[in-house]
């Protein structure tokens, strides 16, 4: 809010403030002076404590759709109180450096990055953009937890999160690579996590091939974008990922690219920017390039789906529906698969609730994530669907970990690009 | 961390716990390890409720009150052994949910044990027919609404705390929600209730729409705080949801020409699902950009139901409001306030200013009604550093009103927080009590209000606390509640 609507927010109080006696306006004056010197940090530092205080004082709106207090049923795990250790970290009330707080850093990395606190926050706030400044703050004091550092590592040794590269096992999984003689129309963009699921990776090259694009994949070149370091918030080594990628996908010569990983794409674009670097393309999820496909008759579906996939539910990746803001276009591409019969689960689009395999909650507490893939789960199962359709390789993880092993043979998890080829 | 660095407030009669460890065992043994903590970061986050005075303490670093164990039980077996547990042991047991209280009813001023219900958060059943739906006590209000919507229904029991308060929470403290003229409050909306009593006992009565079966024993523990027992599910009234919603508004020249239009729509069996008076100061605060609220005193009305009900009660409504001087504004400000009912940014930025600031329902017959809003406004007002006090009016019945003031200010010095904050609310129960009026509409009694029990119930208050006694021997339930003037025991 600008200063002009801040006075004319509060212009009721005015008259009050004149009535006030002297003493008690010079109270107020006072407070007002010294809200900085009473309530913020000392020296240095990168939280956002304003707004941390700001959330921490709200009373927990936002909880009834929070994943990670949904999922553990505890009031430890409410938006606002972890704002609240945010804050008494970043003041020295909770001394980070002492062994005995080990668990209230850990609280600053419970969360699944889903968002959807910021649409009932009347501050517009995403808690865990707040609470990735408290990560600053730990990092610059050498506290970042022992399972982001693995992360770390990892990266640096293997180029994925994986600890291996996981992008060399494409020739054991039958993945063809399609290198680019540096004038490609499209750049196919495979995320790490994607490489977990080849028959996605398969049908998407499938898809493009179908519709006559120019495009590369060059696995024997291709590397994590580096969202995990930005989610620990390692800038050093997300920068390094970020000129990586940037370089690779300039030299394919293409002018769109489409990525099957949706935390690929916020992090092509939006977190390569926070971190100042640009690349200068259209950079979109592969079910809108699909869409766009499928509407200028590139390809179409000339078969009927089979029996044992025709009830499907939607899965909305929340950083599709909620950061991109597209909810249409897996919509749009499961509408023109004949026989397709799409139940709406109660949770959908831009109010999905969270697969619990995003953010860092997975790695602090892999127990609490598997608990909110199966809230998520259960969620799904109640339309009766038999194929469970996303468009995001960590949350067709996340929801394969919800699934319990007697569900696993009536329901599949599926990719809408796995649906959509096996009709073409 | 250590409990020292935060500054205690309820630190007397504190439950002495010997052998601490050897009762984790128990708990344990009775919900299994991973729901049961004594672990500083849980115990931290069930130091508050939503008081507005917690919230100056929260930015402080001052907890309210410290509990020692933090359990999640997840079925009513559990629920009753530690209850046996917490008898044999003498530890006070704390129900909490959503912890959305504002005044201190789940704050664990002797510390023991917080039950903390929200594993209760099952949806039991809907029955279509009988327009009813079932839910455990520890479901979050929203979720239950979102649930209800996607059927087609709704409970019609919207709080401002609606996000943030659990159905056993709404129960616990007899509350009423904003849509609450047309569609009842909480103890209009239960059909039926699970309890678990102080002893470990566990009850049902039987949901029914009506019952001629001697006493009405079931609303005994609507509004009983967790004092009298612990609500593990219940089952309530639904609707389906209007085909039509109307918005009106009108200004008035004064709260009295306002009460007035309200009473006599009132009078007619017209029961307009949302009445709200603001008072002149409230209506600039919230209406400023509507010019003909302009010293005046805005009604907003929201009728809703099936449509032909409600072109009828718009009709009814205008005829009323106009007859007492009212000019109608149009849907503006009612859609203002659908836009901003649930939102709280004010309340979280006052605190950094070192403003203390709350609010207090209180309930009235019509012929005091006018009368108590003056006798608050002028006692309040003289209370030194409080700079405003105000009103408004939501919810109503053909015999009277529930009015909520607002007052806001900064200690003056020599003052703390919490004693100029008693002050305030001192000040307003007295001038409530001395007009004729009844303290609470629909918070509840917690600690705030604690002390003010004795004059509120006069003789039959020593009938309330035999039934306590008689039901709770040993007094574990949400100890320091209703029966005991417990403010008087907070630091200052």
């Amino acid at each position: 809010m600008g200063a002009f609507d801040t006075l004319k927010k509060y212009k009721w109080m005015l008259p009050l403030l004149s009535k006030a006696d002297r003493d008690i306006r010079g109270i107020l004056m006072k407070n007002m002076r010294s809200t900085k010197k009473n309530f913020y940090p000392e020296g240095e530092y990168k939280a956002d404590v304003g707004n941390l205080i700001k959330c921490m004082l709200c009373p927990n709106v936002c909880r009834f759709d929070c994943g990670t207090l949904q999922a553990s049923q505890t009031e430890t795990m409410s938006p606002a109180y972890k704002a609240r250790i945010g804050y008494y970290l970043s003041i020295g009330k909770i001394d980070p450096t002492k062994e005995e707080n080990k668990a209230f850093i850990d609280l600053m990395y419970m969360c699944s990055n889903e968002e959807s606190c910021k649409i009932w926050c009347p501050f517009d706030f995403s808690v865990v953009s707040l609470l990735e400044t408290v990560r600053d703050d730990l990092n610059d004091k050498g506290l970042m937890p022992d399972y982001c550092k693995e992360q770390i590592d990892k990266l640096k040794s293997s180029n994925t999160i994986e600890g291996y590269n996981i992008y060399e096992t494409y020739k054991e999984k039958g993945i063809e690579n399609v290198e680019t003689d540096g004038n490609d129309d499209v750049y196919y963009y495979i995320g790490c996590e994607s490489m977990k699921f080849p028959e996605v990776i398969k049908a998407n090259i499938e898809i493009l091939k179908k519709a006559g694009v120019k495009f590369s994949t060059n696995l024997d070149k291709k590397v994590c974008c580096g969202g995990p370091a930005f989610n620990i918030r390692d800038f050093e080594t997300a920068k390094e990922f970020a000129n990586k990628n940037k370089k690779l996908i300039e030299s394919t010569g293409a002018k769109v690219i489409v990525s099957d990983c949706p935390g690929c794409i916020l992090t092509l674009t939006k977190r390569y920017e926070s971190a100042g670097i640009k690349i200068d393309k259209k950079i979109i999820h592969i079910v809108e390039y699909i869409k766009q496909l499928l509407d200028k008759g590139k390809i179409e579906p000339t078969k009927n789906i089979q029996d044992d996939l025709k009830k499907v539910t939607i899965h909305d990746p929340c950083l599709i529906a909620r950061n991109l803001n597209d909810t249409s276009s897996i919509r749009a591409i499961l509408g023109k698969i004949p026989g397709l019969e799409l139940v709406e689960p109660t949770y959908n689009k831009e109010y999905v609730h969270c697969c619990g395999w995003s953010g860092t909650a997975h790695w602090a507490d892999k127990e609490l994530a598997i608990k909110e893939a199966s809230i998520r789960v259960n969620e799904l199962k109640e339309t009766g669907a038999e194929v469970f359709v996303s468009a995001c390789p960590l949350c067709e993880l996340g929801l394969a970990y919800g699934l319990k092993e007697d569900e696993k043979e009536n329901i599949k998890i599926m990719d809408v690009s796995e649906l959509l080829f096996s009709v073409l | 961390m250590d409990f020292k660095n935060f500054n205690l407030i309820y630190k007397e009669n504190r439950s002495e716990i010997k052998n601490k460890s050897n009762i984790k065992l128990k708990l344990i043994e009775i919900i299994g390890e991973k729901n049961v903590s004594t672990e500083e970061v849980d115990i931290l986050a069930y130091t508050k409720d939503s008081s507005m005075i917690g919230m100056n303490w929260t930015l402080q670093g001052i907890i309210a009150g410290q509990p020692d164990f933090i359990t999640w039980p997840d079925n009513v077996n559990q629920i009753s052994e530690i209850l046996k547990l917490a008898n044999l042991e003498k530890i006070p047991v704390i129900p909490y949910a959503e912890g959305s209280g504002v005044v201190g009813g789940a704050i664990p001023i002797y510390g023991g044990i917080i039950l903390d219900m929200k594993k209760f958060n099952k949806i039991v059943d809907i029955n279509e027919k009988n327009l009813t739906v079932t839910a455990q006590a520890g479901i979050n209000g929203m979720n239950l609404e979102r649930f209800l919507e996607a059927k087609g229904y709704t409970t019609g029991h919207v709080p401002q705390s609606l996000y943030i308060s659990s159905l056993g929470g709404w129960i616990a403290h007899r509350a009423a929600g904003q849509f609450s003229t047309k569609y009842g409050k909480i103890e209009d909306i239960v059909l039926g209730m699970e309890l678990v009593l102080p002893q470990g006992e566990f009850i049902k009565f039987k949901t029914i729409a009506r019952a001629s079966t001697g006493p009405q024993l079931d609303k005994l523990f609507i509004g009983g705080e967790g004092t009298l027992g612990i609500v593990t599910q219940a089952t309530l009234k639904i609707w389906p949801i209007p085909e039509k919603r109307s918005l009106i508004s009108y200004v008035f020249p004064s709260i009295e020409a306002s009460f007035e239009a309200v009473r006599k729509i009132l009078r007619e069996n017209i029961y307009p699902a949302v009445i709200r008076i603001y008072d002149h100061a409230e209506t600039s605060r919230h209406f400023a950009e509507v010019e003909k609220a302009k010293d005046k005193v805005m009604v907003i009305f929201v009728c809703e139901g099936n449509q032909k009900l409600v072109d009828l009660e718009e009709i009814i409504t205008r005829e009323k409001c106009e007859k007492d001087l009212g000019v109608d504004c149009g849907e503006a400000p009612v859609e203002h306030w659908f836009e901003t009912r649930f939102k709280t940014t004010e309340t979280s930025s006052m605190p950094a200013l070192k403003l203390v600031f709350d609010t207090i329902e209180v309930a009235s017959l019509w012929e005091n009604a006018a009368k108590i809003y003056h006798s608050v406004l002028e006692a309040t007002g003289k209370i030194k550093g409080n700079l405003l006090i105000t009103a408004h009016v939501s919810h109503f019945y053909p015999n009277g009103i529930g009015i909520y003031f607002t007052f806001g200010g900064v200690p003056p010095k020599g003052k703390t927080d919490l004693e100029f904050y008693q002050d305030c609310w001192n000040s307003t129960i007295k001038a409530v009590l001395d007009a004729g009026g009844s303290i609470g509409h629909h918070h509840g009694i917690g600690i705030n209000r604690s002390h003010w029990m004795a004059e509120e119930w006069g003789k039959s208050l020593k009938t309330m606390k035999e039934i306590k006694i008689l039901l709770d021997p040993n007094n574990i339930l949400n100890p320091g509640k209703i029966y005991v003037d417990t403010w008087k025991g907070g630091e200052k």
